[in-house]
């Protein structure tokens, strides 16, 4: 037997701990199965917070302040004071931006344990953190609809510059933005620390010199 | 918090930092008129082609016309987000984030790419189906339901591949004392 056998022959098949393994696999399909029973029984109420909170912070931007922002049936209605009365109010669509909860549940259910109270707090912290990317998103479009979609009024409020920035924002966050959140503030609050620890990079061969 | 703990949560932030990094790159190539119109639109008229044959092969009539597909009584729009590029540019940004050897980096891109566009294929056959069959499950299905399912598919390949790959990387491999020598 040679070394480089001998040495293959002790070596583990497996880590001990794998980044996804059939069981991880099925976890996260429980947690995603029970995440959308969740998220179609609370998403209205869901709207209603997130709503509120992005309102609030459009106002705080605006002088006069004059953006008015409700959550109905599965819509946010857009409505500013100096609209003319009786016109239409643009209706944008809740699931679009914050459907991506599931996503963020399935991934903490593929923990080992995923009901353990330190787990359950890093979940709720990252969902908070997906609630605030909610708040900006939703602003991110108001001013994209602001800035692209009400014709003279939009030309003579907003820039070319302020135009490219509010929509490329908005499209960001619908192309990939809403798809990433989940992911990143999984990896950064849902991994143990010793799953992290087993990711270091492939050690370079190095010759040796004779 | 132990030195190995800081070095992991540091090297956790690289990785993201990197993979945020790559996304916007990717999202700005993609985004840009150029390659939306060279790339991006032709190759999703290639899905609704491919979507069409699978669906008049499975007895629906359906007519393609660009990225559309309709029927007497329905019909669908492919749009940017629903073309499976946006699950890929995630996938490959994580891939490409990750520390492993660029020859197992491009063979997981490439599988991975097209194990996305098979289940997204099979995405657009079904809720066509369910638009003319179900009319009122079709926006749930389509915006919560099968985005969902494949963004986390492609979460998933992405993870499946990293643990193959730490696996490899923790392989020992043979060093020069202990290839054997020729003559």
């Amino acid at each position: 037997m040679t070394p480089v056998e001998r040495r293959r022959e002790t070596a583990p098949a497996r880590p001990a701990n794998p980044l996804l393994s059939g069981r991880a696999a099925l976890r996260g399909l429980a947690g995603f199965l029970l995440a959308i029973a969740f998220w179609f029984g609370f998403s209205r109420a869901y709207e209603k917070t997130f709503a509120a909170g992005s309102g609030a912070m459009t106002r705080l931007f605006e002088s006069p302040d004059v953006t008015r922002l409700e959550a109905k049936g599965g819509e946010i209605l857009l409505d500013r004071r100096d609209f003319p009365p009786g016109s239409a109010r643009p209706g944008l669509s809740g699931p679009d931006i914050h459907f991506n909860f599931v996503l963020l549940a399935a991934l903490f259910a593929l923990d080992p344990r995923p009901l353990r109270g330190a787990h359950i707090a890093r979940f709720l912290a990252a969902a908070a953190v997906l609630w605030l990317i909610h708040v900006v998103a939703l602003a991110f479009q108001v001013h994209s609809v602001y800035a692209t979609s009400l014709g003279a009024w939009s030309l003579a409020n907003y820039g070319r510059v302020a135009r490219n920035f509010w929509a490329a924002g908005w499209h960001f966050y619908l192309i990939v933005g809403r798809f990433a959140a989940p992911f990143a503030l999984w990896w950064f609050f849902g991994r143990r620390e010793e799953e992290a620890a087993l990711e270091k990079p492939p050690a370079r061969r190095r010759r040796k010199r004779i | 918090m132990s030195e190995a703990s800081v070095d992991a949560r540091r090297r956790s932030l690289r990785f993201l930092l990197r993979f945020v990094a790559l996304l916007i790159v990717f999202y700005f190539i993609v985004a840009s008129r150029p390659v939306n119109d060279a790339v991006i639109v032709p190759f999703t008229a290639g899905i609704a082609s491919v979507s069409g044959k699978l669906l008049n092969a499975l007895g629906e009539k359906a007519e393609v016309s660009g990225t559309e597909i309709r029927s007497s009584s329905f019909g669908v729009n492919i749009e940017n987000g629903c073309n499976g590029v946006e699950t890929g540019l995630l996938f490959g940004s994580a891939v490409l984030a990750f520390p492993a050897r660029w020859s197992r980096r491009l063979l997981g891109l490439l599988l991975g790419f097209l194990a996305i566009q098979v289940l997204n294929l099979f995405r657009v056959i079904t809720l066509f189906w369910i638009g003319l069959h179900r009319p009122a499950l079709f926006n749930s299905s389509h915006t919560v339901i099968w985005q969902s399912v494949v963004v986390l598919f492609g979460v998933l390949l992405f993870l499946l591949w990293a643990s193959r790959e730490r696996r490899l990387s923790a392989a020992p491999s043979p060093t020069v004392r202990d290839r054997p020598r020729k003559g």
